[in-house]
């Protein structure tokens, strides 16, 4: 966690230069916004046309999961922006999820996965989300032993990772490798920035100063991924659901309980602490991943619960200096960022605001579902 | 009431006992006596928690299945199928054995891999991956999202709903399932069956591994019992038991075309203990068909002609399986015998949970303002 605090300081840091040199020179105190170019490609997980196709199909594919219903296309589905368009997302059968499934698109350039961070690479986070109780729940004995009883899995996973049956490791290279071909970058706003300046309606231009300027968006919300990869809290509400869906409430009080919190904190915890999790640090109660805003105009509803599902409804949530929730109070912490503040748009700007950020969507990015393997028996040798 | 005791001589007791104690400890000739089951005390609020939840299908990963939807009261918590059934996506590679007096096992499952406790045994059947696939915390949190729940938690003593007392609860309500009522405990048995009775003690010498209370030295033998093809030929069934093969550190797992029994228990370098499985009870066989650990024989006549040829011939067959010489009408009369091990059927609300149980979550009304 070393690193992270460092960061932190860097941060506190730049933030106060910002101030004290007023908002104007806000933009060239952050990574400014950039033409998204392509995705890293790890050195221990090269990218070939073979593994991009087996990764597709087992992201498809709902035997990597407990019951073998749930795959990871089942929370992250295309039509629904390559994630799940409700607050909170599906969950396992039997379970409803405790946070919004966030979008897959352009996940590759991320360091941080999850909303709280947990997985520092796709590698990673593919394991977490078919093992969770609420997400696949599946166990790596099973999961492999199916893959092995496929054919076609055999023959492809032969080719691919030289091994005489499939292991289950190597699925999560192959999924990963396919989510690095999920990348959308070439949006109105990466045109623009790359020098097409018809690409963007004078609105958007005036909404892209004004993230840079004014409404100060730029201070998290930078680079060519329009995030900082840090912890903010800003006061968005608590999901409603928990205080009235009874499978929700199961769900909230199995992850604090699962995420490890001391008794008292299990007894008294009715919003989600986010980062703290990792950290066990009370200044990190309620504190989330600056979230991506690429791919957001097919990405609703928004915020790690989904509490709001439109962009203008963010737009307006930040305008009016972000909200409240169990961290802010000072009851159990007040975590609350302070660039979180009104922030003083008229109705105009929060247009200019919501059409700048629909630049950063493009087109939809639609794939051919895949064939699904049948299972066969296994000959004697 | 009669008491059975040996009449085979001392010969037989006396290998039944060298046997015993190898893995159990010695054995008195009372523990081996043949007899009616007794049952342990039962703490009734404790037993009535465990009860509901034997049946409830929220104990489950996806809230698909329960412990009875397995261990079914009607086939004496056991099943009609060859092979169990199994969690979604998956299906099971072993016959489910009756729960009937399993308080009283001394390990359990098949390959006898438990030798604890029942509370063990329920672990592992929740948690399993092929079997329940139950994350226990998340089975906490949904218990105690339940208001009959909180309220039976506490008549029992036990307070808040946890996964530790659910572990309890489960296995007094097993200790309840004993069996009862049978002509061998009520001395009501046919001609046919005492006669049967002389050739299991005799002749057929079943008693050499068949006794005490519940029939069962809970010991692992190698009985040359025939491997059921399906396991290998459906590839769910195989699939499941490579991944628990997998997980049990069974070497060339992949490979392998055959259950290795309790050899995962020690597994022994001359591989002795292969394809060994634990000495089923003979009580409730009336409601369990079919049997063997692999559901190879689908009725009694079927398993006793098995035994009276002898076995498949194997390395390590326990030397007691020989050919047994028994007529066709002594053979009768051995079925006779087993069948009179079968008491009443235990399908009453004393033993099945019979109001519905909700498979949906109530919201706590005020949950901002109560501990979790």
């Amino acid at each position: 966690m070393k690193t992270m605090k460092n960061t932190f300081l860097l941060m506190t840091g730049a933030a106060a230069i910002a101030m004290t040199a007023g908002m104007a020179a806000a933009q060239d105190a952050y990574p400014a916004l950039a033409p998204l170019g392509d995705p890293p490609i790890p050195a221990d997980n090269q990218m070939s046309d073979a593994k991009v196709e087996l990764g597709k199909i087992l992201f498809w594919d709902p035997r990597i999961g407990g019951d073998a219903s749930t795959a990871c296309v089942t929370c992250h589905e295309p039509d629904q922006g390559w994630g799940f368009n409700d607050s909170l997302s599906r969950g396992y059968p039997g379970t409803v999820h405790w946070r919004n499934s966030q979008t897959v698109i352009n996940s590759a350039y991320m360091g941080q996965l999850f909303w709280a961070g947990s997985a520092r690479s796709l590698e990673k986070q593919a394991p977490s989300a078919a093992k969770g109780a609420v997400a696949g729940n599946g166990e790596n004995d099973v999961m492999e032993t199916r893959l092995a009883f496929i054919p076609e899995y055999r023959r492809r996973f032969n080719e691919v990772f030289g091994t005489e049956y499939p292991l289950i490791h190597d699925a999560w290279s192959a999924i990963a490798a396919f989510e690095r071909t999920l990348i959308v970058n070439d949006t109105p706003v990466d045109k623009y920035l790359a020098g097409d300046t018809s690409a963007l309606t004078e609105e958007q231009v005036a909404g892209m100063e004004l993230f840079n300027g004014k409404a100060g968006c730029i201070q998290c919300h930078n680079g060519a991924m329009t995030s900082d990869e840090n912890y903010y809290n800003l006061g968005v509400p608590p999901s409603e659901r928990w205080e009235e869906d009874g499978l929700a409430q199961v769900t909230f009080r199995y992850e604090i309980y699962a995420k490890g919190v001391t008794q008292e904190m299990y007894r008294v915890l009715k919003d989600d602490p986010g980062l703290y999790f990792r950290t066990k640090e009370k200044d990190h109660l309620g504190k989330f991943r600056t979230a991506p805003l690429r791919y957001t105009m097919y990405t609703a509803p928004y915020m790690h619960n989904g509490a709001f599902w439109d962009l203008r409804e963010v737009v307006e949530f930040y305008n009016a200096g972000g909200g409240e929730n169990d961290f802010t109070d000072g009851t159990m912490s007040s975590t609350k960022s302070d660039l979180i503040k009104p922030l003083g748009l008229t109705d105009d700007e929060i247009d200019q605001l919501v059409a700048f950020l629909e630049g950063f969507s493009g087109d939809e990015l639609r794939v051919e579902p895949p064939v699904l393997p049948p299972y066969e028996a296994l000959a004697s040798e | 009431m009669k008491i059975s005791r040996f009449k085979s001589g001392a010969v037989t007791l006396g290998a039944a006992l060298m046997c015993a104690t190898v893995l159990a400890g010695p054995v008195t000739a009372d523990d081996a006596a043949i007899g009616p089951v007794v049952g342990p005390e039962i703490n009734e609020a404790k037993a009535a928690l465990g009860k509901r939840l034997f049946f409830d299908v929220r104990l489950s990963g996806d809230a698909a299945i329960s412990c009875a939807s397995c261990h079914q009261p009607e086939f004496g918590f056991a099943n009609d199928l060859q092979l169990s059934l199994a969690y979604p996506g998956s299906k099971g590679f072993r016959n489910t054995p009756t729960l009937i007096n399993t308080a009283l096992a001394a390990n359990w499952f098949h390959d006898g891999r438990i030798g604890t406790n029942l509370n063990d045994v329920t672990r592992e059947s929740l948690t399993e991956d092929y079997s329940m696939n139950m994350d226990m915390r998340m089975m906490q949190e949904r218990v105690k999202q339940d208001p009959v729940y909180l309220e039976m938690f506490e008549a029992a003593g036990y307070g808040e709903p946890s996964n530790g007392s659910i572990r309890k609860a489960i296995p007094e309500y097993l200790n309840t399932l004993i069996s009862k009522g049978s002509p061998f405990d009520t001395g009501t048995m046919s001609d046919a069956a005492t006669r049967g009775q002389a050739l299991f003690e005799g002749k057929a010498d079943c008693i050499s591994c068949h006794y005490g209370p519940r029939f069962s030295d809970d010991q692992a033998h190698n009985m040359g019992i025939p491997e059921n093809p399906e396991i290998w030929s459906d590839p769910m069934r195989h699939m499941t038991y490579a991944a628990f093969a997998q997980f049990m550190g069974v070497e060339n797992y992949m490979n392998i075309r055959q259950d290795v029994g309790a050899q995962i228990i020690r597994n022994p370098v001359d591989r002795s203990d292969v394809a060994s499985f634990d000495t089923p009870t003979l009580r409730e066989l009336k409601y369990t068909a079919p049997y063997m650990h692999n559901g190879m024989f689908r009725n009694l006549s079927d398993v006793v002609a098995f035994y009276n040829t002898g076995g498949e011939a194997v390395p390590n067959l326990d030397s007691r399986v020989r050919p047994l010489g028994l007529t066709f009408l002594e053979q009768q009369d051995l079925v006779a015998f087993l069948e009179a091990l079968s008491g009443d059927p235990l399908t009453g609300p004393e033993y099945v949970w019979e109001d519905k149980i909700p498979t949906n979550y109530v919201a706590i009304e005020n949950w901002r303002d109560v501990k979790n």
